[in-house]
């Protein structure tokens, strides 16, 4: 029973945090219908901000966040450019434009930090948050826990009740009907990659306090991602909340009650299974594509 | 016209490629050595280490020698990657190299070390621990370490705690699952009730794990069988729910300089298998010739990687000398020289069987301890009393 | 691809390369390699190109094809040329379980391919009695001596993996002259239509994607006996799914020819010179230059080839060409 507790509230937490890192790539997806292949990479690039920060300064990495922002705001709009200068079959191009830019970040990162891991020095955030006695996390998870709501919560507000977030919603179910109401497409698309440059930078610097970071992860969080957005439904900020939370409840089931290795085996299948019965993701509208 | 054209790019294009394939060969008195590693890709941090120590060797050997010999040494970044250590395997032998010394992981080295046999060259490694390796049956296949010294050394420690029971999680990587495997075996005919936890490289969150073996197995210790950053994610898990065990301990990469200074508070009481302690005095006159050497070009601590790294170049670059002087640096002549050795190195005593094999190697294992890393087993390496029951959180 | 080029590019293959590199291990090794990326280009090209279907995972195939032919000629005693086929066939029954995936569109059947490939490799490390787990399969039987010609060596390694991509060249090449083809291109273009005319799109689809599988099958499987060890993470490796991907697009794989000279130039390029240039962190350069690539020519590189050589006159030709 505690187990199971544990594994639940592990689960959730996680999903959050799932949550965090998947929605820059659900809101670029939903408006644009690009994969930005990159997106783990600008994730990454976050949180080696951080640790750079920290290392040199003694900064606390939350107080590196404007920094890493501005960082990862600029790396995304230059990728958004960058894709928005592929005029024919974006869809496919873009794929090898962002693994390119994925490979070069990766590889940049690799160059200045070198392959060892880092994660914070800061023991405050390893402090342990005991809920009921029974419920254990590290204060770092609560934090990435909170945060990842806070930012789901915030975009799902701003892009129902801002002018800038209605534009990008318009722009992202009928980009030619929002054309001729007198919106500019390419300046939605431009904000939706401005927040995710927001989001991803907040998932980064979650993610150097929380884990460890080298350079390999980027990668690893990238594919994470896309199968939270595709299992949400194109650009559903409450799916990819629920397919965040869901895939981390079922790894955190499934490690409890077999093995951590067959984690992954029962996301993906739960992935496919829910595909295969809602083929536009959970909270996809109907005959999208 | 278009095709000829075409076709004439694709000839440009190799002939380009040949071109630059085409570099000098080797001169009588100059060894060149070839080496492979992975310096980027899933494996760039062992990589790297273990090149440190290769271009140490190679330093050595340069100022050993000095007046007579030179060594130099020609490496090729695997990306991590089987077919691209062939390839560059392929491109060194083209160049004349006439031993490798290098590789990392047993999936590298098998298929890397298959093509520097075919191309009859001496390969020495220590990033392999597969048993198949050594039994192709190559002549000119060599290994200072073998996966049986790391096992022995955990195993030897943990029947010394006089413990009942052991929780092993592992990566089930082929290194490490075949050390969980042999730990496993091993602990259990000593009658210890041993529970293993599988996870695999997409683990997030190790703290399920860990409150398994908190409230199911409520074993005694608990074996760590992976890379560092999941060591950096057990303990953390550890450390938070504090589970009833009286050891923490880890097999490879945790017991290393690098790791007391970037997570201080993780590592306290933490064990983990280490040839020399931390900071090494290195006042043997042998280590003082590493130590030197070694920070004449690098200014971090030196790692077991780096140690071996230079010891298998150490002394396969002083049995090209001697099959030298005996006028035959084949890779008969080397690997007969090879197996003439018998030598105290400051990574333990090594001598190969004819399979290649080093049956002397045994690791020793260190503890963290307030930032320095003494070692504690065996008995007659001590450099310290071990903490026990002592783990990060008490 | 007109006659006179794939005339070209056979006498290159065929008789230049292995008479001008035949005893240089290291360029023939890596144009063997350029060449497996190749041949899965193509095949996932085909699905990607008849099919309307692009997939995520084409390493599910290439890992299943490598595992199928490793463990039925180190158990069972097939010979490999023979294992080289089941491997294919592997392939291809494995895809019969992706069947269901069918139904999805675009991004979503992309990436329940990928969590196939994922499902097969987790099945890979956990089957340890059959696949040795994670431990791997190391000392896989090399190609055989077969007709007084010992394919075991890099140059006959070669001369397999060359004749391979060019039976998957030739199959592309009928199927999209069949009527199948036809029917294929018309549902590439409307689904809606070519039901109405009365093509049952799912059949083709489920044809292509056998097909599609079994080239990526065969080719794992002829890695796994050319490189001779095999372990999930590698036989399963995404870089088997991406790369193909990023040669055939770069390529151009609306074109029969574009994903096989996309992988020879990406490997070749980045292995030879930007490797020569920069020996570590090279992947840097090759990331930048897709990236630039796509930007300057999104149809790939042959397009920039062709009116960098031809009169100009034939480029609106050379374009029509495609697809």
């Amino acid at each position: 029973m505690e187990l199971t507790a544990q594994a639940l509230f592990t689960g959730l937490l996680m999903g959050g945090f799932y949550g965090l890192i998947a929605v820059g790539l659900a809101l670029v997806f939903g408006t644009m219908k690009v994969i930005n292949l990159a997106h783990g990479e600008l994730v990454l690039l976050a949180a080696y901000i951080a640790y750079a920060l920290e290392s040199q300064t003694g900064l606390n990495p939350m107080l590196s966040l404007p920094i890493a922002m501005a960082v990862v705001i600029v790396a995304a709009l230059v990728t958004f450019y960058l894709t928005n200068q592929i005029k024919k079959d974006r869809e496919l191009n873009s794929l090898i434009l962002t693994f390119g830019l994925g490979i070069v970040l990766t590889n940049g990162l690799l160059m200045v930090f070198s392959a060892d891991i880092y994660s914070t020095q800061s023991s405050w955030f390893m402090e342990g948050v005991v809920i009921a006695d029974s419920l254990f996390s590290m204060r770092s998870e609560m934090i990435a826990f909170i945060v990842g709501i806070a930012a789901l919560g915030g975009l799902y507000w701003w892009l129902n009740h801002t002018w800038h977030g209605r534009a990008i919603r318009s722009v992202s179910s009928n980009r030619d009907a929002a054309k001729l109401m007198g919106m500019n497409p390419t300046k939605a698309e431009l904000w939706s990659w401005g927040v995710a440059g927001v989001l991803a930078a907040l998932a980064g610097v979650m993610l150097y306090v929380t884990s460890v970071i080298h350079p390999p992860v980027g990668h690893s969080l990238t594919i994470k991602a896309f199968v939270i957005t595709v299992l949400a439904g194109m650009g559903s900020i409450p799916g990819v909340l629920v397919g965040a939370i869901m895939i981390g409840v079922i790894e955190g089931l499934t490690t409890t009650y077999f093995q951590s290795s067959l984690a992954e085996l029962a996301s993906m299948t739960v992935f496919l299974l829910v595909l295969l019965v809602m083929p536009s993701g959970l909270f996809g509208k109907k005959g999208a594509h | 016209m278009k095709v000829l054209k075409l076709s004439s790019v694709l000839a440009c294009a190799l002939g380009a490629a040949v071109s630059f394939a085409q570099v000098d060969t080797a001169h009588a008195e100059k060894f060149v050595i070839g080496e492979h590693t992975p310096l980027t890709g899933s494996l760039a941090r062992v990589g790297t280490g273990s090149h440190r120590g290769v271009v140490t060797g190679i330093k050595v050997l340069n100022d050993k020698y000095k007046g007579q010999h030179t060594f130099e040494l020609k490496t090729i970044d695997d990306e991590s990657n089987p077919a691209k250590a062939v390839s560059a395997v392929e491109k060194l032998a083209s160049q004349g190299v006439i031993a490798f010394s290098g590789g990392y992981a047993s999936g590298v080295i098998g298929p890397a070390s298959e093509a520097a046999n075919k191309a009859n060259l001496p390969y020495i490694t220590f990033g392999g621990v597969a048993t198949a390796l050594s039994q192709r049956g190559h002549e000119g296949f060599f290994r200072i370490n073998s996966a049986a010294g790391y096992g022995k050394a955990v195993v030897g420690l943990v029947s010394e705690m006089d413990l009942k029971s052991v929780s092993i999680a592992y990566s089930n990587k082929e290194a490490t699952h075949k050390m969980a495997e042999y730990i496993e075996k091993k602990l259990g005919e000593k009658g210890l009730k041993v529970s293993t936890h599988e996870y695999d490289a997409h683990v997030k969150d190790f703290k399920s794990i860990v409150n398994k073996i908190k409230l199911r197995d409520r074993s005694e210790a608990i074996i760590m069988v992976g890379y560092e950053s999941e060591y950096v994610g057990i303990l953390r898990a550890a450390n938070l729910l504090k589970p009833n065990v009286k050891a923490m301990i880890g097999v490879w990469s945790l017991a290393t300089g690098k790791m007391a200074k970037e997570f201080p508070d993780l590592m306290k009481n933490v064990y983990g298998t280490a040839m020399l302690p931390f900071p090494v005095s290195f006042d043997k006159p042998k280590q003082q010739t590493f130590y030197q050497a070694y920070k004449a070009n690098y200014e971090e601590e030196p790692s077991y990687l780096e140690q071996f790294g230079y010891v298998q170049t150490r002394l396969l670059g002083e049995a090209i000398v001697r099959a030298f002087d005996k006028g035959d640096t084949s890779l008969k002549g080397i690997a007969t020289e090879l197996r003439k050795t018998d030598e105290m190195t400051i990574s333990g005593r090594v001598r190969f069987d004819e399979k290649g094999d080093n049956p002397e190697f045994v690791q020793r294992v260190g503890q963290h301890q307030g930032g320095k890393i003494p070692l504690v087993w065996p008995a007659e390496e001590k450099t310290g009393e071990k903490v026990f029951p002592g783990t990060p959180w008490n | 691809m007109n006659i006179k080029f794939s005339a070209a590019f056979a006498i290159v293959m065929y008789l230049v390369i292995p008479f001008t590199l035949g005893d240089n291990n290291y360029l023939i090794g890596l144009v063997a390699s350029a060449l497996i990326i190749a041949g899965i280009a193509v095949a996932w090209a085909l699905l990607g190109n008849l099919g309307g279907m692009v997939s995520f995972g084409h390493a599910a195939f290439f890992g299943v094809g490598a595992y199928t032919s490793a463990v039925l000629t180190m158990d069972h005693g097939v010979p490999v040329f023979v294992a080289l086929v089941m491997g294919g066939i592997g392939a291809s029954i494995s895809s019969i379980f992706m069947m269901p995936a069918l139904r999805l569109r675009g991004p979503y059947f992309a990436l329940a391919i990928l969590a196939y490939a994922e499902i097969f490799k987790i099945l890979a490390v956990e089957a340890t009695s059959i696949t040795g787990g994670a431990g791997g399969l190391l000392s896989i039987p090399t190609l055989p001596v077969f007709m007084g010609i010992d394919f075991g060596t890099k140059l006959g390694g070669y001369i397999v993996i060359l004749n391979i991509v060019c039976l998957t060249l030739i199959t592309y090449h009928f199927i999209r002259k069949s009527t199948y083809g036809l029917a294929l291109k018309a549902m590439h273009d409307s689904e809606m239509a070519t039901r109405i005319v009365g093509v049952p799109a799912t059949y083709l689809k489920i044809v292509m994607l056998l097909v599609s599988a079994f080239m990526t099958g065969s080719i794992g499987a002829f890695n796994a006996h050319y490189i001779n060890f095999l372990e999930p993470d590698y036989a399963f490796s995404g870089s088997w799914t991406i790369f193909p991907i990023v040669a055939a697009i770069f390529g151009g794989y609306r074109t029969l020819s574009g994903p096989v000279l996309g992988a020879l130039f990406i490997y070749l390029v980045d292995q030879l010179v930007f490797k020569s240039v920069m020996p570590q962190g090279h992947q840097l350069i090759l990331g930048a230059m897709l990236a630039g690539m796509i930007i300057l020519s999104p149809s790939g590189l042959l397009p920039i080839l062709t009116k960098f050589f031809a009169p100009k006159k034939n480029i609106k030709k050379a374009e029509g060409q495609h697809a």
